[in-house]
């Protein structure tokens, strides 16, 4: 107990003391050399941040998109094996009366061929000018409260409410707009001489199996990241359903937006009103597909592994930092032990002065990451040919890594501090 | 009191040893002032190391107030240091990142005390060598002599049994060189052990007691 009690108070004093030799060798240490230290260590946080932040942010970017952009917090689809959404009116009613609800999209789609050229006697050897491509009804007032859909148009302007013969082209079915019309894939059409204000012919085939044809004036080209928008076609859900009158209350998707904090809960009662069957309902997390989470996974292992070695650079750094500065206080520390200063006691000067250096750096660096980085990120996102890529950079995730540089930085810190203080004391005093 | 038997230092070993001293016996009482005096290589230096428990001599003890000094590990003779004996260097030893107050304040903070009391120790310490007025003044900004009497006060605030001086005056001039041994003269009248190194008679006749060095032994002990 005595030992125990001595330890204690051996340990306070070196604490005590060794703070008080590194405030003041802080404080009257070279200012430029300093800063140049804590830049190092904030270079080196941000590394650890926002390298693996924005690895992951090109797939978070992508979730991103798809939410925003087409699927909402919530997407309801037809349940595997159905053509639409069971009970459909039911559902949307009971979405429209749920106070979490702020808006829902419901979706008609079907398969339909698109006809560019209008030419019906096309010549022998000519392909005709047309590609296969989901079409959708919407309506476009409850489209745009959801996904904001005006935003994605690249040519010409947005259906209007209840319009009739007019038709939104997604981009990548047009030769002209699409970013794969050069790859030559075997099997990926595109839509040829098709523009805004082009006339196309849209075939449809009915429950019964007769063919449904309406020719409609091409009124704009939309363009998303997200594939479910650029590689479809929309009419308004009037137009279609008049089209295709067979479950014309019945919807295939619905699109609703809500609190994403509440996305859980609203897929469940979701789920109690329908029964499990009727309808496939997801969160957007869970509406994503798995190798996109794959691939998540595999940015996150590669953003880890390039922080690691960030890490051991900084340790690296800290520890020829405090080296350096120890070899050259090495008479200094000789006089300290010799006038009765403990070891340990310098040595907690050393790692103080480290983790001074950890500690400012981390300061700096998580202000720049939450004030200036994902802001400037969030508005402003890499534009990447399949995603626009933001800074994914959490305050827990961002917690951990400030613990795992601190504790690297100790550990740096105390090893040099270590081998330099166990030197002979006459020996250091004396430069020996 | 400090007591030593039979020293002897060895530096190196085989046909490049050196033996600085040579089974060297000596007692010095408390309250005396002694300067060890000799020429250069004598052993005056490694004498001081050895009593000092800087260093380890090869053979024989140094007992400190009757504590046998070579079983001791170094945590054990770094504290003895902290709490028995004071310092001071040729080359003055100051921190340079500590202002006067705080390199005088320091190892009474080793001690436990608390800073306030400590920094009051170290305000009357530097006050009683004519230091009141350069209390925050970091070394750089003091002359030698004024470096070499914070170092006195540094080593004399926390009341140490025995005061050892390396050539206190070697690096300073003859009128610096004169306050500082006034003052090791003040100290001694107030009953401090001092053990002092010096090669200038000059300075060596203000101590009490003057023992000679020569190729490692004592060749004269003599008192005033």
């Amino acid at each position: 107990m005595h030992r125990l009690f001595a330890l204690k108070r051996e340990y306070t004093r070196a604490i005590r003391v060794g703070w008080f030799l590194a405030l003041r060798q802080i404080k009257r240490s070279n200012k430029g050399t300093t800063a140049l230290i804590i830049f190092i260590m904030v270079l080196t946080f941000l590394n650890l941040v926002v390298v693996s932040g924005l690895l992951v942010g090109l797939i978070s970017g992508s979730f991103k998109q798809y939410r925003e952009g087409y699927s909402g917090e919530v997407i309801i689809t037809s349940a595997p094996g159905r053509d639409y959404i069971e009970n459909s009116p039911a559902l949307i009613s009971f979405l429209g009366h749920h106070p979490n609800v702020t808006a829902m999209s419901p979706r008609y789609t079907t398969s339909a061929q698109i006809l560019g050229t209008l030419n019906d006697n096309p010549e022998k050897n000519e392909r005709p000018n047309s590609i296969g491509a989901r079409i959708v009804g919407i309506d476009p007032l409850r489209e745009e409260a959801v996904t904001g859909f005006s935003r994605f148009i690249l040519s010409g302007s947005p259906l209007a409410a209840g319009e009739e013969g007019a038709i939104l082209i997604g981009a990548n079915l047009i030769k002209k707009y699409s970013s794969f019309a050069d790859a030559n894939i075997p099997g990926l059409n595109f839509l040829e001489d098709v523009d805004v204000g082009t006339r196309v012919r849209v075939t449809l085939t009915s429950a019964d199996g007769r063919a449904v044809r309406k020719e409609f004036i091409v009124r704009g080209i939309v363009k998303s990241k997200v594939d479910e928008i650029s590689t479809r076609v929309f009419i308004t859900s009037n137009e279609l359903r008049r089209m295709l009158p067979v479950h014309k209350e019945q919807v295939q998707e619905i699109a609703v937006k809500t609190d994403a904090a509440y996305a859980s809960a609203l897929v469940r009662q979701s789920k109690q009103f329908m029964g499990s069957n009727a309808a496939r309902i997801q969160t957007a997390d869970e509406a994503i597909p798995s190798f996109l989470r794959d691939i998540e996974a595999t940015m996150t292992v590669l953003g880890n592994a390039l922080s690691s070695i960030a890490l051991v650079v900084a340790s690296i750094t800290v520890f020829i930092v405090v080296f350096i500065n120890a070899v050259t206080k090495r008479k200094f520390i000789g006089i300290m032990k010799g006038i009765g200063i403990s070891p340990r006691a310098i040595q907690f000067s050393y790692i103080f002065q480290a983790l001074f250096y950890g500690i400012a750096g981390s300061i700096i660096g998580l202000i720049l990451t939450f004030a200036v980085l994902r802001p400037y990120f969030n508005a402003h996102p890499i534009d990447f040919p399949f995603s626009d890529g933001i800074l994914v950079a959490t305050p827990a995730g961002a917690a951990a890594r400030v613990a795992i540089l601190l504790a690297v930085t100790l550990i740096a810190g105390y090893l040099p501090a270590k081998l330099i203080v166990r030197k002979n004391t006459l020996d250091s005093i004396l430069g020996r | 009191m400090i007591r030593a038997t039979q020293l002897v230092k060895t530096y190196g070993s085989g046909e490049l040893s050196l033996t600085v001293l040579k089974h060297l016996n000596l007692e010095i009482q408390d309250g005396e002032f002694v300067a060890v005096v000799g020429p250069s290589g004598a052993g005056k230096s490694t004498l001081l190391y050895q009593l000092s428990l800087l260093d380890e001599p090869t053979e024989g003890e140094v007992y400190l107030d009757g504590i046998k000094t070579s079983g001791l590990s170094q945590a054990e003779k770094t504290l003895l240091r902290l709490h028995k004996l004071g310092y001071v260097f040729q080359d003055y030893a100051l921190l340079p990142e500590l202002n006067a107050i705080e390199n005088v304040t320091l190892p009474m903070l080793m001690q436990g005390l608390a800073e306030s009391e400590a920094k009051d120790r170290a305000r009357h310490a530097l006050g009683r060598i004519g230091l009141s007025d350069k209390l925050q003044n970091l070394p750089s900004q003091l002359s030698g002599g004024q470096q070499q009497r914070v170092s006195i006060a540094r080593a004399i605030a926390h009341d140490p049994h025995i005061l050892f001086a390396d050539e206190p005056t070697a690096n300073l001039d003859s009128a610096n060189g004169q306050r500082v041994m006034e003052a090791f003269r003040d100290l001694h009248a107030e009953g401090q052990t001092i053990i002092m190194v010096t090669h200038e008679e000059e300075y060596s006749r203000h101590a009490r007691r003057v023992i000679s060095l020569k190729d490692g032994a004592i060749v004269s002990d003599t008192r005033t």
